[in-house]
């Protein structure tokens, strides 16, 4: 009798202490043995398309003398959004430009341009397969749920391990973090478009590849196009995490200012990034507005 | 496939449905057994929990008519003209298409593929609320159909002009249809379902998210183009004088079940069950009740014979014995005397074709004015503004068939009875 009592007083004060599941030492060989077996394969196979992607994109954009690049900037704005926008868009790459750190925001960009490629790249047929099969969204959703959740600073180690420092394994873990809108609203756009549309074009005879091309996917587009502008928001937010395992850029000016507490510097690469979010965070918005399905919502 | 609408001789119809059910709910099988026992939807649904859509419907379309099925919401005509096209699968029954390639088929039999073909060359559609692809320019969307068929951009470009001329939108081409008002957006939608050629339009209540004045141009519009087209239009509605206009014959559905067939007039003047009764009390039935209809004929005992004169038999409505009609031994009219004062005879066609546009006098002529059976009360009606004296009705023979005057007149349009009724 005292003894069962005993028994259940311990179980209510620590029922923790009956198992113990060594989770710490699980995932340290779990991490220990992808990096044994696929660290060849991932720096043959994967490291050079993204860093070839990167190198690419960073080539192109610096070799646009800067005085070129603002009136680019300016009438990007003005196509796709408006007057307002093309100046502000102007003024804020200025302003980079005479904070001194240029050069650092060319980087930044061709990260962010290149993340946002294979986010595409991948992300959309993702997107288009989750919208036509319940059962893949259903085996999808938690593996996004877990990209979108789990802090990068967790897997920034693996990232370096695999992919050893500098920008590419920044780069992946930019990938892995900002993927998941463009997943997201690619499904929702598609499965949003509404069903008398679908109706019409079934009952013309079109073929399911037909309506997914020239009706759901069209009309879908704004809704995509807002997935892409999140999938660059927070692609722009990993640049700094990025910066510790070696990534440049503006980032890296924030990491390096705050290491030698030089607050200034932190501040400027601060300021930076906030300036090139903003402007294209409007761009996008512009384009996704420009999008023709939304001329019309059935009335 | 010119020659297949042209010759009705080889294709009795075109679209025969015998007894199709749809039965929406988890276990459709169930309740089929129930339909047959004749059980209506609310004892189906109590007792198996499936919500009956469409209840034993058969129906023959001819080629080149418009069959109009008429009905309130909710009971099962726009799932019923989806069956056709099997947008809906129907959970029993048949519906046989014969179509110039393949001949006759049961569209609930075809496979994918067959289905596709059917609904790309044999079959489009008008829906209620247009269904325009809103990212697609009018001559976009007008050539949709012909885009899914695999034809060329000229071609379609030009086959797509060709369609929004035929519907008066030749200068619309580059707009988006949220440019367009509704009525446009429905032409739209019918150049959409005429530019694929297919041999049968159906059309889901097309026009009853318009405007009444919008409603009535799109449906002479459609009468218009039917004349020149001579498509088979499968054509639903809720307005019955919409069917009545548009309708070669009509439908008219009650809670998934088929209650009457039969032309507007037949429908009008002898409603077969008390909800079809219902819904013609108000209808407008000056366009639909024909002169033969409601014509007294001169064999009733109305008349009494005034005697003969030159192999001439007269008589008169007893009534009115100073009115006289003659006639011949085959029945034609060989005469009419006022007070044995022969008076002019005027077909209706002319008397009305000569007043057009000319202000009514309210000195009416004495003119003996005669029309065909076929001629709507609407017209004779117009006709006995010209004249005082009865309207004479004639038989496509030439025979004198009978009379109309105010009774004749008052009882069809208030009471929608022939006189034979």
């Amino acid at each position: 009798m005292g003894e069962s009592l005993e028994f259940l007083r311990t179980l209510m004060n620590d029922p923790f202490g009956f198992l113990d599941i060594p989770v710490r030492q699980i995932i340290t060989d779990i991490v220990n043995w992808i990096v044994a077996n696929f660290r060849d394969f991932s720096r043959t196979y994967i490291s050079p398309p993204v860093r070839g992607v990167m190198n690419s994109v960073q080539w192109a954009l610096s070799s646009i003398p800067p005085g070129i690049f603002l009136i680019g900037i300016f009438l990007l704005g003005w196509w796709a959004a408006s007057w307002r926008i093309a100046i502000f868009s102007i003024v804020s790459f200025a302003l980079i430009g005479f904070m001194g750190v240029w050069d650092q925001m060319i980087i930044t960009l061709s990260l962010v341009v290149t993340a946002v490629f294979f986010c595409i790249l991948f992300g959309l047929p993702l997107g288009i397969l989750s919208s036509r099969s319940d059962r893949f969204y259903a085996i999808l959703r938690p593996i996004l749920d877990i990209m979108q959740t789990t802090p990068p600073f967790v897997y920034l180690v693996p990232a370096v391990m695999l992919f050893s420092i500098g920008n590419v394994p920044g780069l992946i873990a930019t990938i892995v973090f900002a993927m998941p809108p463009v997943i997201r609203l690619t499904n929702l756009g598609i499965r949003q478009v509404n069903s008398e549309f679908i109706e019409a074009a079934v009952a013309f005879g079109s073929s399911r590849r037909q309506i997914l091309w020239k009706v759901q996917f069209p009309l879908a587009l704004p809704t995509i196009m807002a997935g892409l502008n999140q999938t660059i928001m927070l692609s722009l937010s990993m640049v700094v995490i990025a910066a510790i395992i070696g990534a440049g850029g503006l980032g890296l000016e924030v990491y390096a200012g705050l290491e030698r507490l030089n607050i200034g510097q932190a501040f400027v690469g601060g300021i930076g990034i906030v300036l090139l979010a903003m402007v294209l965070d409007r761009l996008t918005q512009g384009l996704g507005e420009k999008a023709p399905g939304v001329r019309h919502k059935a009335d | 496939m010119a020659g297949f609408r042209g010759t009705t001789e080889d294709f009795v119809e075109v679209i025969r449905a015998e007894n199709v059910s749809k039965i929406f709910g988890s276990d459709p099988e169930s309740a089929l057994p129930l339909l047959k026992q004749g059980k209506s939807k609310d004892e189906i649904r109590e007792e198996t929990g499936q919500t009956v859509g469409v209840n034993n419907a058969s129906f023959d379309i001819e080629p080149g008519e418009v069959f109009a099925i008429m009905g309130l919401s909710g009971c099962g005509k726009s799932t019923l003209i989806r069956c056709v096209n099997r947008i809906i699968d129907p959970t029993a029954g048949s519906i046989f298409f014969k179509d110039p390639e393949h001949g006759e088929q049961d569209i609930t039999t075809l496979n994918a593929e067959q289905l596709r073909i059917l609904r790309k060359r044999h079959m489009s559609m008008v829906f209620q609320h247009f269904a325009l692809f809103p990212h697609r320019t009018v001559l976009s969307n007008a050539s949709y159909g012909l885009e899914i068929q695999g034809r060329s951009n000229d071609e379609r470009a030009l086959r797509g002009q060709k369609v929004l001329d035929m519907v008066g939108l030749g200068q619309w081409g580059h707009a988006y249809p949220s440019e367009l008002s509704g009525g446009m957006q429905q032409r739209v939608g019918l150049a959409r379902a005429l530019a694929t050629e297919a041999e049968v339009l159906l059309m889901d209540e097309p026009f009853s998210a318009l405007d009444p004045l919008i409603k009535v141009d799109m449906q002479q519009e459609l009468k218009k183009i039917q004349r020149e087209l001579q498509r088979t239009v499968l054509f639903i509605t809720h307005d019955l004088d919409e069917a009545m206009r548009i309708g070669d014959h009509i439908a008219i559905m009650e809670e998934g079940k088929i209650v009457q067939i039969g032309s507007p007039e037949q429908i009008l003047v002898n409603p077969r069950t008390e909800y079809v009764a219902k819904f013609v009390e108000h209808a407008d039935p000056t366009g639909v009740i024909t002169a033969g209809t409601i014509a007294l004929p001169f064999e009733s005992d109305a008349f009494e014979s005034s005697g003969e004169r030159d192999g001439i038999r007269y008589s008169h409505h007893r009534d009115h014995p100073q009115i006289r009609y003659g006639r011949d031994r085959d029945g034609r009219l060989r005469g009419v005397t006022v007070d044995d004062r022969e008076v002019p005879m005027q077909q209706l066609e002319q008397v009305l074709d000569a007043a057009e546009g000319a202000e009514v006098s309210r000195l009416r002529d004495e003119v003996a004015i005669t029309c065909s059976e076929g001629t709507v009360i609407r017209r004779v009606l117009r006709g006995r503004l010209h004249s005082t004296l009865p309207v004479i009705v004639t038989t496509a023979d030439g025979r004198a068939q009978g009379l109309i005057d105010d009774p004749e007149l008052i009882n069809g349009i208030l009471e929608k009875r022939g006189h034979t009724a």
